[in-house]
């Protein structure tokens, strides 16, 4: 899971648009509570290299649908946030 | 020979149809109640089935066995400690993978298990087939195919666990192998453990102090501390071996897993048309038409409400008061017949005639949207807006259940991950004005000084909810939780569980709620009887007559109000001899009087329910808090209402 390819921008998963597609490649948080929330992404499938795909976003900064592992899932916007991921390139 | 006992535990991810097998298993024999000490709820029950009585455990609907929730935990515990005979495993057919992680973790709880993979029906909706024969072979495990809303294969699902449990213990079933990295330190700490007595397997103590599981490690820490060490140095070296924490590794390839399992025994034909469900999911989540349908089915669900409780509320209470000239005959219209109809047959009365009319409806509605999937759905549009206040979208459910009643409400905010999110919403809810409270401000405001001072005071509630909202949230210690939700596909709600629901529902309310209301309405009688009230409403003039600047009856009956809110208006009625309210209190005392009613106290029933989730301190906190806060807003507002006047 090292990254071999530079040429793919890492970007958070917020700044997909509505139907792009693109690899779980890390999660940002913090220490302490920031683990519980780490561990709470990964338990619901956002592992590294799990492709993920944004199906809409709810309007004001709301939470983003996503697809992962063929479920869907809402996630809050200020988590979402600190998704990483390799947006994958047309 | 003597009865043949069992314990069957109920698990799996939420929404998989778990609470419909239960239903359909145990009828109306069930018990529902709290994990000692816990807010998280527990069901029971039993039903008997081929000589054997069966108690059955529904857990609660959790994605991981990581201690992160409460819920989590207490599953966890329970399967380890408890070791029930047989764990069903709910798997939802329509979301293989993510359901096959839990299963994965099950296996390595090594529990005897069967699985019962659900919603067979919606899998082939969307194209999915399962071949049961490769899961079965691949797991070790019994799979039984079902659709629970029809009640297809259940019966088949408890005998093959019968059956498993009859064999006994075989063989362990195959585990989930990790990379080589993994299974050699696993291997490792295994070793280490030899001799040290766990609740737990080995391997999966082996595992989950690799994942850093902090629950694990500060109980084997007590019996072998040296291990924790060790195994927090392996967890090292293969963290700087992928680049990624230990746990990220763990889980990944334990999803890994999942995903080939799944690969190897589904096949799937995708739908060329989306369908209907899929249709629905867009148009109640979109920004403009997902909003307007919040809105529009809120409406028309109060507005049912409240119009179906109205027209029965009036129709019962009509019926049971027939029945006064019954009671006055046998305890005569002194003393003591005073305070048995007054006090105790009055206080039934009240009860009977908002659980009927209100309640029941209410749940039904409620269940019918939580069991089709709407609720997600609404969670998933409000989250932005409960953010501000330290919560996230599932929240919205509880508050919107308080506009009906506060008491169900209050239990409802079991859904929330954490204690503090659990009590923040608790809070905020009991701000939300209930049926009741809509009573007071329709029928005083909104009848005598118009509809949109009657809306103004709706508006100037909202305010206030927001505000404290956000005040507790910075004031509770801790952070706030972010949304991460299931959005599961919309289906049709099986109406039996919905009505099963329902009538454990209004039980639990009954039970709460009932006793506190006569107590209290004999209480009160008492204190009328015995002419204590006119005292009382003398004692707290001060605060009613001279900051609040209402009439000094008003003492008495908010005071009455605390047994159900709306009774202070009707009691208000009753003492000052007209209903008629225009002649009696002018225009400011109305908006002040309702202010107050609002805001400041839960009624008996909500306290009662705080109680059972949160202990004595806290409820009698929060008491306080609005009544000093209903009371210093009451007074201000008639400070600055008298001015513009």
């Amino acid at each position: 899971m090292k990254k071999e390819n530079s040429e793919k921008r890492e970007v958070a998963l917020t700044a997909l648009k509505k139907g792009e597609t693109g690899t779980v490649s890390s999660i940002k948080a913090g220490p302490g509570k920031g683990r519980i929330f780490e561990k709470r992404l990964m338990d619901m499938g956002l592992t590294p290299g799990t492709k993920v795909s944004v199906v809409k976003s709810a309007p004001f900064h709301g939470p983003i649908e996503i697809r992962v592992r063929s479920s869907r899932l809402a996630l809050g916007r200020g988590m979402a946030e600190r998704i990483f991921v390799e947006k994958e390139t047309e | 020979m003597n009865e043949k006992k069992l314990l069957i535990a109920l698990a799996g991810n939420a929404n998989v149809g778990k609470s419909v097998i239960f239903n359909y298993l145990t009828g109306l024999h069930q018990h529902i109640g709290n994990w000692p000490g816990k807010t998280v709820e527990r069901a029971e029950g039993t039903l008997r089935f081929r000589g054997y009585t069966i108690d059955i455990v529904d857990l609660p609907g959790i994605y991981s066995l990581s201690t992160y929730s409460l819920e989590e935990l207490v599953s966890r515990k329970y399967i380890a400690v408890e070791r029930p005979d047989m764990v069903i495993n709910v798997v939802d057919a329509s979301v293989l993978e993510r359901n096959l992680f839990f299963t994965l973790q099950l296996m390595e709880l090594e529990t005897p298990m069967v699985i019962a993979l659900n919603q067979m029906d919606i899998a082939k909706g969307k194209g999915i087939q399962i071949d049961t024969v490769t899961l079965e072979t691949v797991l070790g495990v019994p799979v039984m195919p079902t659709v629970a809303v029809k009640g297809i294969g259940i019966d088949k699902l408890l005998e093959k666990a019968i059956e498993a449990v009859e064999k006994g213990p075989v063989k362990k079933p195959p585990q989930v192998m990790y990379g080589e990295e993994v299974e050699k330190r696993v291997g490792v700490l295994v070793g280490k453990m030899k001799g040290v007595q766990l609740v737990y397997p080995p391997r999966y103590v082996a595992i989950k102090l690799l994942e850093g599981d902090e629950e694990i490690e500060q109980e084997i820490g007590r019996i072998a501390p040296e291990v924790v060490s060790v195994a927090e140095k392996l967890a090292g070296e293969i963290e700087s071996l992928h680049g990624h924490g230990c746990s990220t590794v763990i889980t990944s390839e334990r999803y890994e897993a999942a995903g080939c399992i799944a690969r190897a025994a589904q096949k799937l034909v995708p739908p060329i048309k989306p369908t209907s469900a899929e249709r629905l999911h867009d148009l109640t989540t979109h920004k403009v038409t997902g909003y307007a349908i919040l809105i529009f089915s809120l409406l028309a669900v109060f507005y049912s409400i409240f119009t179906f409780g109205d027209f029965t509320s009036g129709l019962l209470s009509g019926w049971l008061y027939g029945f006064e000239p019954f009671f006055t005959g046998v305890f005569g219209t002194g003393i003591v017949g005073t305070l048995v109809w007054g006090g105790i047959v009055e206080g039934l009365i009240a009860g009977i005639t908002i659980v009927l009319p209100y309640i029941v409806p209410f749940y039904i509605i409620l269940y019918f949207l939580e069991n089709s999937g709407y609720l997600s759905r609404i969670a998933f549009l409000m989250d932005n807006v409960m953010h501000k206040m330290g919560l996230h979208g599932k929240a919205f459910i509880p508050m919107m259940l308080g506009f009906g009643c506060n008491v169900p409400a209050c239990l409802g905010c079991r859904i929330m991950e954490t204690r503090r999110e659990k009590l923040l919403a608790a809070f905020v809810t009991t701000l939300v004005p209930c049926a009741a409270c809509t009573v007071i401000i329709l029928g005083l405001v909104g009848r005598f000084l118009g509809a949109q001072w009657a809306l103004a005071i709706y508006l100037f509630d909202l305010v206030i909810i927001f505000a404290l909202g956000r005040l507790a949230f910075k004031v509770v210690p801790g952070e706030s939780t972010a949304l991460i939700m299931e959005m599961h596909d919309y289906r049709w709600p099986h109406t039996e569980t919905i009505l099963k629901q329902t009538w454990f529902r209004v039980a639990e309310f009954i039970k709460i709620a009932f006793p506190l209301i006569i107590v209290g309405s004999f209480v009160l009688k008492l204190a009328e009887v015995s002419g204590v009230l006119e005292n009382i409403a003398a004692v707290l003039s001060p605060v009613t007559v001279v900051w609040l600047g209402l009439p000094a009856i008003t003492g008495v009956t908010l005071i009455f109000g605390v047994l159900r809110k709306e009774l202070s208006l009707v009691m208000l009625g009753a003492l000052l001899g007209t209903t008629n309210f225009a002649l009696v209190l002018s225009p400011v005392q109305m908006v002040v009087f309702t202010l107050v009613a609002m805001l400041y106290i839960p009624c008996i029933a909500t306290i009662a329910a705080l109680i059972k989730d949160f202990g004595w301190k806290k409820s009698l906190f929060i008491t306080v808090f609005e009544i000093a806060f209903a009371v210093l807003v009451g007074g201000i507002a008639f400070r600055l209402l008298t001015l513009l006047t």
